[in-house]
């Protein structure tokens, strides 16, 4: 990696006493107000600038994991930590602080289609301003600075004045990788971020992912329910079943009986994206 | 003919059916017996008349165009009303809007609040308003002005709260997932997202003002209405009928040009 040297050099400059979070659920349980019980009293912790994929099929709970962390979804029961804040006691502003703490990037890439790449990029700076500045439109010269800086970075950068809505799918992803990056968060989540992009478009993102998590030295955790994603990409995975917790350990060499027992049924071809 | 299918049981929904149409039945009979309280139509009447209506058609059908040169200046009047009453009406209905949607405002209390007032606001008639305010701030465009506002911002924020309503808002969870507060979300997202919605129900509000405006002279609040009520009160019917001819004119091209935008949005 000869090119790593340099760009951490940068990095350093910018933030030198830059840190990942690790991230600890203990006896998280989920309950929605249906009575479907989400997420079962999982109990689990990630290091700081680890890389993780959970693995399940839909409803099996990852998606509710996943925002048990950056508190979009409150536990029922449990404490969830991240970094130095206990996010299951966070509310109002000490919650939307930790969320500027902790990138977030969506299946259905959640952008706002009419509005224009920079707008949606400037979102990942929400946290650090002040509302009044946000409503008078007042970006300061830094804001515009990092907006743009995420944007170059995954390569969107000629695209900054166009609307989001005429991008392609792969495109929206990136964009939205770089709302997150504009947060210069500690942590990264990504719940099903290539589930509705094409194979190579799929790569193309669990590349930037992998990126975000050897270069910036992020943790990373992402949902997936492709297996040969996980191993690739991943070098922890926790496989989730009913909403709770059925294997946590290496990706590699997870086996196809592992997948199996993750899946609950045997393997089957739309389990692999392929090349 | 083995593999036989097995159907759900199909719902019942004829007595449901039946009771709709019996329900329909009862309010017509109720609302056309004048013994019920119903309202009496004496069909008859118009051709007892005819003959005065034929006389007034008559003259409608002769527009006497010597009143034109006294119509402009009361129909810029209804114009600049009509589009000053648009303009303030938006600025209030844009704010307003984003509070009665539950996606741009999730707080049920304030949300509600805001959408009881504007249905209070809504369902008083603009006439109404008209004839309270000339009471109240005398006679003039003013009070015409602010009955403008007062329905447009009834209709505008209705229409526009429940499209963002309706509308797919995913893009808000990302924007929450950013740390930001909802006014934050609203004003850089929802705003942008919203934006085509709220212009063309502007548009389509001015529209409105100037078939409205041109009514509101009639109870003294400025505009052509006021020479309608002359040109009327003198029976002086073939003025008449120039002046709404004018009035058509005018709604017509407004209307195209509106429609016009309105595509251009989209």
């Amino acid at each position: 990696m000869p090119e790593r040297t340099p760009h951490t050099e940068v990095e350093g400059a910018e933030s030198s006493a830059f840190v990942a979070w690790p991230i600890e659920l203990d006896g998280v349980t989920v309950r929605y107000p249906n009575g479907v019980v989400a997420l079962n009293n999982v109990s689990l912790s990630i290091a700081a600038g680890e890389m993780v994929s959970v693995v399940g099929l839909s409803g099996s709970g990852k998606s509710t994991m996943i925002r048990t962390i950056n508190g979009l979804v409150p536990a029922t029961n449990g404490t969830v930590t991240v970094g130095p804040h206990t996010v299951t006691t966070l509310r109002g502003k000490a919650l939307r602080e930790l969320r500027g703490s902790v990138g977030m990037i969506f299946q259905g890439f959640n952008l706002a289609d009419r509005a224009s790449v920079y707008q949606n990029v400037l979102v990942g700076r929400f946290a650090h301003t002040a509302t009044w500045k946000t409503m008078l439109g007042m970006a300061s010269s830094e804001d515009r600075e990092i907006v743009l800086r995420a944007l170059d970075s995954v390569g969107m950068l000629e695209k900054v004045w166009g609307r989001a809505g005429a991008l392609s799918g792969g495109q929206k992803q990136r964009i939205a990788i770089a709302r997150a990056l504009s947060q210069e968060p500690e942590v990264m989540l990504a719940d099903e971020p290539v589930a509705s992009l094409d194979p190579p478009t799929a790569h193309a993102v669990m590349t930037d992912l992998e990126r975000i998590n050897t270069e910036r030295g992020l943790t990373v955790l992402v949902n997936l329910h492709l297996m040969d994603l996980a191993r690739q990409y991943t070098t922890r995975m926790i496989g989730l079943r009913a909403g709770e917790v059925v294997y946590d350990g290496p990706a590699t060499t997870a086996t196809d009986a592992d997948f199996e027992a993750i899946y609950g049924r045997p393997i089957q071809s739309r389990d692999r994206l392929g090349k | 003919m083995t593999n036989t299918l097995v159907l759900p049981p199909k719902p019942r929904t004829w007595p449901r059916n039946v009771g709709v149409v019996l329900a329909l039945a009862a309010m017509t009979l109720l609302t056309t017996l004048p013994r019920l309280g119903g309202v009496e139509i004496d069909l008859g009447s118009i051709a007892r008349n005819w003959s005065n209506a034929a006389e007034r058609i008559g003259m409608l059908l002769q527009p006497d165009l010597s009143i034109l040169p006294r119509t402009i200046e009361p129909m810029f009047q209804t114009l600049s009303m009509a589009i000053v009453g648009t303009v303030l009406a938006a600025a209030l209905a844009i704010p307003l809007s984003l509070w009665a949607a539950r996606p741009t405002n999730p707080n049920g209390l304030t949300r509600r609040a805001v959408r009881f007032v504007l249905n209070v606001v809504r369902a008083v008639p603009d006439l109404v308003y008209a004839t309270i305010l000339v009471a109240m701030v005398g006679v003039g465009t003013l009070p015409g002005v602010i009955t403008l506002i007062l329905f447009d911002v009834g209709i505008v924020v209705k229409l526009v709260s429940e499209s963002i309503d309706s509308a797919d808002s995913a893009y808000m969870e990302g924007g929450r997932a950013a740390g930001g507060t909802q006014t934050q979300i609203n004003k850089v997202t929802a705003l942008p997202q919203s934006w085509p919605v709220i212009a063309s129900q502007v548009l389509y509000s001015l529209e409105l003002n100037v078939r409205i405006s041109a009514i509101l002279g009639i109870v003294g609040a400025g505009g052509i209405g006021r020479l309608i009520d002359e040109v009327r009160g003198f029976y002086r019917y073939d003025a008449l009928s120039t002046i709404i001819i004018e009035i058509l004119v005018v709604v017509l091209i407004i209307e195209v040009v509106s429609n016009y935008l309105r595509k251009r949005l989209r």
